[in-house]
């Protein structure tokens, strides 16, 4: 396990930022437009620049989606003159980039991202392309917010098996954890930056279960320090075997570490460690919501949760699983146009509006129920997993609270009868 | 339709990343991107009522633009009013044909375009319609309106291999004599065909017209036909109506065959707005079987 003082991150991101676009979650700003000061931009990932203000303490207000699926992506260029149309096709450039940060939940979401765009027939182009170059730093949660709901949704906010490089949160430090050939080579690259602990780290003791309450940095450092204890006496025990030097003991600089890390263990009242959390507030039965969902398409339930819907569609923008996209024109004359794909909205009326007016979704209530189906039950079908990872971004931010953890409350709460 | 799936919350990630190097840049467009057009000449128009005309479409290296399975569709776009699906009609070596009634903006403006128009297209997309299920089958067309225009990709099929099939009926209706596509068809080149029935309808009565008077989905049921393969298109109420008609005279939920219609944007399965449940019109479609919609929500 390597090991860098959460003082010294910035000298990782400026490594890395060298080989690779490197992303990083950054803090809301307040903007300085006149007649507008004051507006909080949106905590979000933003390409690594010195200085910028990072947002460690908990998720970003915006998901990372939009690294891999562009809120807006140019396709190709329609120049018209008379009868003749002529089509140029835009390059997808694409440099390795890492994000850097991400949290479980969105690491999960990248996992419906992938399911959508790479499977099931056609492959997406754009996504194909930048996907396998994207090498993901997950970030372990030491605290949540009072609108996560993770656990409840099957995801470990300590673990991250998918992830390139899981980052465990121990207090003062973070430890780096490589679990693909990718992440490996990024971690190359910082390697003289890092001090190295002998051990599995953190994660690999954790990823086997779905904590009802976060771990400290505390408990996690403890179950780090096991872990390399138990893997020195192993290597110990490896050594007398074979007498190779391969399997190296502690050296000198990982036991100073280890030693640090200890002192900082006891040390409670350093000011960089978090506060040991409480259980999540929101907690919801993910279980058989997909099964009971079969035979509730009639349901009363949807008569119900429609009626406060805006139709805004915050919760779909916000939402690091949705991946609907429009496909249209942004003309730049009266013969040239840019076509271009643009998140779109299950909750807009005129998303499913045929030619002719025919609207098979026509009111609030067929897009409210659609929308809650599709999360919980026909990606499921479709893709094998429920398309909620528990971030909580649209408990944060719908205006009128019809959120998804409710509406799970809600389904497992309803009579049905069986069809 | 399956509804079985996995049950575990937390299944296997997938293996279709591509394996590459992730430290190795891309620049560059990629050969086969399903959603860029290939440049298309509107070759010929054919007025077939009067909001709809049929447009031929050549490719830029003057043959056509794809080969589609009948029942598949089409992305056909015209700079600046968009782009929009549509099924193929009819095809040869040289052209693929849509028939297109004016009900929108694109449409409107198709209608107004003239020959030698170009345009782009790409395709094919969806499943088309299950020709080994219908092979050697007795086959009943039932159509209303535009909904012509995806059944005749079959219709066309079957008369052009006609050992293959059995006795082919056509149900056919609009709401007046103006209002029949494909006329030639219907009324010439048809019922010259073996063992081939065509039954036209039209709503209203009308001068000079010696034919049936009365709506498509309850034509069936007067003529007695009896219960076999049926493809049926038309609008969605036609279709509704037409489904339960059958189900009444005793056809089998599997041997009654449909295309669905849904606004569409990607054609490929992505951009979401096409599902009727967890199924995407554009590429699990739009033919479905009766069964299927069975075991869907009514929703489309």
């Amino acid at each position: 396990m390597k090991t860098i003082a959460k003082t010294q991150i910035d000298s990782i991101l400026k490594a890395l930022a060298v080989p690779y676009n490197l992303y990083i979650p950054v803090a809301g700003a307040f903007t300085q437009t006149p007649g507008r000061e004051g507006l909080e931009n949106a905590s979000q990932f933003r390409l690594y620049q010195e200085g910028l203000p990072l947002h460690w303490t908990t998720n970003t207000c915006l998901s990372p989606k939009d690294l891999l699926f562009p809120q807006t992506e140019e396709m190709y260029t329609i120049v018209s003159h008379g009868k003749t149309v002529e089509i140029q096709e835009k390059a997808i450039g694409h440099k390795p980039t890492i994000l850097f940060g991400i949290r479980s939940c969105d690491i999960e979401s990248i996992d419906c991202m992938d399911r959508v765009f790479l499977e099931k027939g056609f492959e997406d182009t754009y996504y194909k392309t930048r996907r396998p170059r994207t090498i993901l730093f997950a970030l372990s949660c030491t605290t949540h917010e009072d609108t996560c709901f993770c656990t409840s949704m099957g995801v470990n906010p300590q673990s991250s098996p998918s992830a390139d490089v899981q980052i465990s949160d121990l207090g003062d430090t973070f430890s780096f954890t490589a679990q693909t050939l990718g992440g490996e080579q990024a971690l190359a690259y910082v390697d003289a930056l890092l001090s190295e602990i002998i051990g599995t780290g953190p994660s690999g003791a954790l990823k086997t279960q779905t904590p009802d309450t976060l771990k400290t940095p505390e408990e996690l450092k403890e179950i780090a320090l096991s872990n390399a204890a138990d893997s020195t006496l192993s290597s110990a025990a490896d050594s007398t075997l074979s007498s190779s030097s391969a399997d190296s003991p502690l050296s000198s600089a990982a036991d100073s570490t280890l030693n640090a890390a200890a002192d900082n263990a006891g040390n409670k009242t350093s000011a960089a460690s978090p506060l040991p959390t409480d259980p999540m507030i929101i907690t919801v039965n993910s279980d058989g919501v997909s099964e009971k969902l079969e035979n509730m398409f009639e349901h009363p339930l949807w008569d119900e949760i429609n009626l406060p819907c805006l139709g805004c569609g915050a919760c779909t923008y916000v939402c690091p699983t949705c991946y609907c996209f429009d496909i249209n024109d942004k003309t730049l004359s009266h013969t040239t146009i840019n076509k271009q794909r643009c998140w779109d909205s299950c909750m807009f009326s005129d998303y499913t509006r045929m030619a002719g007016g025919h609207n098979p979704r026509p009111s609030k209530k067929e897009r409210v129920r659609n929308r809650f189906l599709d999360k919980l039950l026909y990606n499921r079908q479709r893709h094998g997993r429920l398309f909620c990872v528990g971030c909580g971004r649209c408990v944060a931010k719908c205006p009128v609270n019809l959120e998804i953890a409710t509406v799970i409350q809600k389904i497992q709460a309803a009579e049905v009868t069986p069809s | 339709m399956s509804m079985i799936y996995d049950m575990n919350l937390n299944p296997q990630k997938i293996s279709k990343i591509p394996k590459m190097n992730p430290h190795e840049s891309h620049t560059g467009a990629s050969p086969a991107n399903p959603l860029i057009p290939k440049r298309g000449i509107i070759t010929k128009i054919t007025t077939e009522t009067p909001d709809v005309k049929t447009f031929s479409i050549t490719g830029a290296d003057g043959t056509k633009p794809f080969t589609p399975q009948p029942g598949q569709l089409g992305m056909l776009s015209l700079p600046p009013y968009g782009e929009a699906m549509f099924s193929v009609t009819a095809q040869n070596d040289t052209h693929i044909d849509m028939a297109i009634k004016a009900v929108g903006s694109l449409t409107n403006a198709l209608h107004a375009v003239e020959e030698g128009q170009e345009c782009g297209i790409r395709g094919p997309y969806g499943n088309g319609f299950p020709l080994d299920f219908c092979h050697g089958k007795d086959l009943i067309f039932i159509a209303g309106g535009i909904g012509h225009a995806p059944v005749r990709s079959l219709i066309r099929h079957c008369v052009e291999h006609r050992t293959d099939y059995g006795k082919l009926t056509v149900v056919y209706g609009a709401r007046s004599y103006a209002d029949l596509v494909f006329k030639d068809d219907l009324f010439d080149n048809w019922p010259k065909v073996d063992n081939m029935d065509i039954h036209v309808t039209i709503d209203r009565p009308e001068d000079g017209w010696q034919g049936h008077v009365g709506f498509v989905p309850s034509y069936p049921e007067e003529l007695a036909l009896p219960p076999s393969v049926s493809i049926v298109c038309g609008p969605p109420i036609m279709i509704k109506f037409a489904l339960q008609a059958l189900t009444k005279m005793g056809f089998k939920p599997n041997e009654v065959i449909t295309t669905m219609e849904m606004r569409m944007k990607c054609g490929i399965g992505k951009c979401g707005r096409c599902n009727i449940g967890s199924c995407f019109v554009c590429l699990d479609g739009p033919v479905f079987t009766q069964e299927q919609l069975n075991a869907m929500p009514p929703e489309y």
